[in-house]
């Protein structure tokens, strides 16, 4: 080496900070850029748009929690795609224009600024949560919410984007060209749409960030089984090794990175391997399940409203409020000694097969026990509105099943009356959703059958004035609650005009 | 006399071509002009002087540290800045955002300091009124002061600049000088170039490098003098002549050796960088 005179040619040089101050700054500057990419931007407006809209729809005012923090995961699906995208391209921005030539010569390394790219993708992540929060807390606002909502469930949206944005760093550092991201997305794609079932039964199912199951049925939160907890440490250690595997592939060899690599990698096989475990449910919550689901008497809490007994699971004792009024406004409506009949409103499910199943319930056979399901608000108001006429004209959910005859009309107007759309509530509550012709009439437990002429006649009887009608319902209760009346009958009797044909559910 | 960079023996070799051979070199303060031909191998000594790619021998020190461990090497890239020949742009950043990511990978972290600064070379280049201006928007010459902006960020102590008029007109070439000229006030510049006339207008020391090597290492009055009497004006192409063109006179100016009573003509910095490549196996025939 030459002896040199050293000359300190630095005076009035901007102070630098360290290199890990360098790598925050870059990170900043680069996750400003992300969040201002089209593609990000994009979705982070349709997803806002999303939780708007999705909020604003008036039949889902009671939220169960259990359910409404699953609903988080899946937009941020898309969100985490087009993190990927732009993160990928922001890797490659250097190589793409010319520019690693100059940044070679810089004080900041590949691998540091790598690891600012990794970084840069958490405050899309970090928004993605508050989304998720903003979309939870706004169902949990919800005067009709009940349930508990999991942490970890509404963690898996943020992960999902953290995991997909660090995929994209790290493909970039593996492949420089722009068309290795978009494949990875198209192949992520046909992994989890065609590699794995989407019951989340199996091990394999559970390695996608998102798993969601067919049923929609709604569970006490301590029934669903599902490893949540076990899923965000299998997120958050795959997203921790891909960004350490990212920078690793980006010349990093320092012994902090190894070492990281090795601990979010035992974090992500200690999070993979306990969720695979905890496929099968336990003992434990096979026994709590089948109880539920067989014997819920002993699961449930029962109160006393307006001289009926309405029980419910923990979770919903809140919520018997809401079935009272509507038995309320039923039996008021109902003459002879149903006026005043006591029932009792018990919640039932079938738990036994978890979020697997979707069986519908057995009616009950208990006299005047009227079925509710675990979801409320929409359709469910004037189906179980239906389940409470019903046992109020046949006695009993079984009784009611085999309903064949005049004895529908009495039931659906009473059911539909008092309501504030009536007819709209009688499109509802029918399965293909129409105003004439037979169909299917759903309840709680099995469905019932209107014929042309019953619905005919009780859409005739709905543009009649209530208070009229009813005075009819409760002068003639007992003949048109006597099996066998004719639907021509009760119309006679109800002074609206009745059906041409006879009466058949085979129509 | 101090010298901010010192190099000794370099030599970089690719595959079997020598880019670098044994190539020793001082530089002070003020701007140093690198002449050569294509494939002289100037290119890769900046890029060796700017840390971009390590000598397979030799050892150098910028401003008293040597780049050969990973220490120096930061301390050296703190204190640097290098334009490339082919520096290229983010076209979707605009000027402002460009210097600052540059700023910023410099260890310029404290954001208002940095911030000040990317507008204080942005005006220094002349470009304070399109700081805001995407850079694909953007004329060439326009982003070439970005690049050199981009440079000048954190007020390096040696600034190293890969022939950055290449591509310009006269009048951008001009505005380029006076930034050149202005940025080599106290700090060492050393700018590889094609035009003698940018070496004779700006620099107080000239190098000139052909096949690796260093061939020529003054002042560009001295480059100048190598020529003295070698250059002379003929009717016709003197055949002796190692190089030989006709001037807008008509008349042929030769370089060379000149016949016994030839009129011989003032030399310039070029006619001296011509006969410096004569013997090197550099193309020297204008």
């Amino acid at each position: 080496m030459s002896a040199v005179l050293e000359v300190p040619a630095e005076a009035g040089s901007p102070s630098r900070g360290g290199a890990r101050a360098a790598v925050l700054a870059l990170a900043r500057f680069e996750a400003r850029r992300l969040l201002l990419s089209v593609p990000v931007a994009v979705a982070f407006v349709g997803y806002v748009v999303w939780i708007v809209w999705h909020g604003r729809n008036t039949w889902d005012g009671y939220p169960a929690l259990q359910d409404a923090d699953r609903a988080t995961q899946n937009m941020p699906m898309l969100v985490g795609l087009a993190v990927l995208l732009s993160a990928n391209l922001a890797v490659l921005r250097s190589w793409r224009h010319g520019t690693e030539s100059r940044f070679a010569a810089l004080v900041v390394s590949p691998w540091s600024r790598t690891a600012a790219h990794a970084l840069s993708v958490v405050p899309a992540a970090l928004l993605t949560a508050v989304c998720v929060a903003g979309q939870f807390t706004r169902e949990a606002l919800k005067p009709g919410a009940v349930g508990h909502g999991s942490p970890a469930e509404l963690l898996v949206g943020p992960l999902t984007v953290l995991l997909f944005g660090v995929l994209g760093v790290l493909v970039a550092r593996l492949v420089r060209s722009a068309w290795a991201a978009p494949l990875a997305v198209v192949c992520l794609l046909f992994l989890f749409v065609l590699g794995t079932g989407p019951s989340g039964t199996d091990g394999v199912s559970w390695l996608a960030p998102v798993v969601t199951e067919p049923s929609t049925k709604t569970l006490p939160s301590a029934l669903l089984g599902r490893p949540a907890a076990w899923h965000a440490l299998y997120l958050a250690g795959a997203a921790l090794t891909l960004a350490f595997l990212a920078v690793l592939a980006a010349g990093g060899r320092s012994r902090t990175v190894k070492a990281g690599v090795a601990l979010s990698l035992a974090l992500a096989l200690t999070g993979g391997i306990a969720q695979a475990a905890r496929m099968s449910p336990s003992p434990e919550l096979t026994a709590a399940r089948e109880r539920a689901s067989v014997s819920p008497e002993k699961e449930q809490t029962c109160v006393e409203r307006g001289g009926s007994r309405y029980c419910a699971f923990p979770e919903w004792t809140a919520r018997t409020g809401a079935w009272a009024g509507v038995v309320d406004e039923v039996r008021s409506l109902a003459g002879g000694s149903a006026h005043g009949q006591r029932l009792v409103v018990r919640q039932r499910l079938d738990a036994r097969y978890g979020l697997e199943g979707d069986a519908a319930l057995a009616p009950s056979e208990a006299a005047h026990q009227v079925t509710v399901g675990t979801s409320w608000g929409g359709n469910r108001v004037p189906e179980f509105s239906t389940a409470v006429a019903a046992v109020l004209v046949a006695g009993s959910e079984k009784a009611s099943g085999g309903m064949c005859d005049g004895r529908m009309v009495t039931v659906m107007w009473l059911s539909l009356s008092w309501q504030d759309d009536p007819l709209g509530a009688l499109r509802r509550v029918r399965l293909d959703d129409s105003l004439s012709g037979s169909a299917v009439v759903l309840s709680p437990t099995d469905p019932l059958t209107m014929t042309e002429g019953q619905t005919d006649v009780v859409r005739r009887l709905l543009g009649e004035p209530r208070a009229a009608v009813a005075q009819r319902v409760k002068a003639h209760w007992a003949e048109l609650t006597s099996p066998g009346v004719t639907t021509a009958r009760a119309a006679e009797l109800l002074g609206v005009k009745g059906p041409e044909k006879a009466d058949s559910c085979e129509e | 006399m101090t010298f901010t960079v010192s190099a000794s023996g370099l030599s970089l070799h690719y595959g079997g071509t020598r880019a670098l051979d044994d190539v020793s070199l001082r530089l002070t303060a003020g701007v140093t002009g690198l002449l050569g031909p294509n494939g002289a191998g100037k290119t890769t000594l900046l890029r060796v002087l700017a840390t971009a790619v390590p000598p397979d021998r030799g050892a150098f020190t910028v401003l008293g540290h040597d780049p050969g461990s990973a220490r120096g090497r930061q301390e050296v890239r703190r204190r640097l800045g290098y334009l490339p020949q082919t520096p290229g742009f983010h076209p979707d950043f605009t000027a402002f955002e460009f210097v600052d990511y540059v700023a910023i990978l410099k260890e310029l972290t404290d954001r208002g300091a940095r911030h000040r600064e990317v507008r204080r070379v942005l005006e220094e280049v002349g470009l304070g009124d399109v700081r805001g201006r995407r850079i694909r928007k953007l004329s060439g010459g326009m982003r070439q002061r970005v690049a050199l902006a981009a440079a000048l960020v954190g007020d390096p102590g040696f600034l190293v600049l890969d022939e950055p008029t290449v591509g310009l007109d006269p009048e951008q070439r001009m505005r380029f000088r006076e930034l050149i000229a202005r940025a080599g006030e106290g700090r060492t510049v050393l700018l590889s170039t094609h035009q003698t006339e940018d070496v004779a207008m700006l620099c107080h020391r000239v190098l000139v490098m052909a096949s690796g090597a260093v061939r020529f290492d003054g002042t560009p009055a001295e480059l100048t003098a190598r020529a003295e009497g070698r250059v002379w004006s003929s009717t016709e192409r003197d055949p002796g002549a190692k190089a030989g063109w006709r001037t807008g006179t008509g008349s042929f100016r030769n370089v060379g050796e000149p016949p016994a009573g030839a009129e011989l003509l003032e030399p310039t910095l070029e006619d001296g960088y011509l006969l410096t490549l004569d013997g090197t196996g550099a193309e020297v025939a204008a």
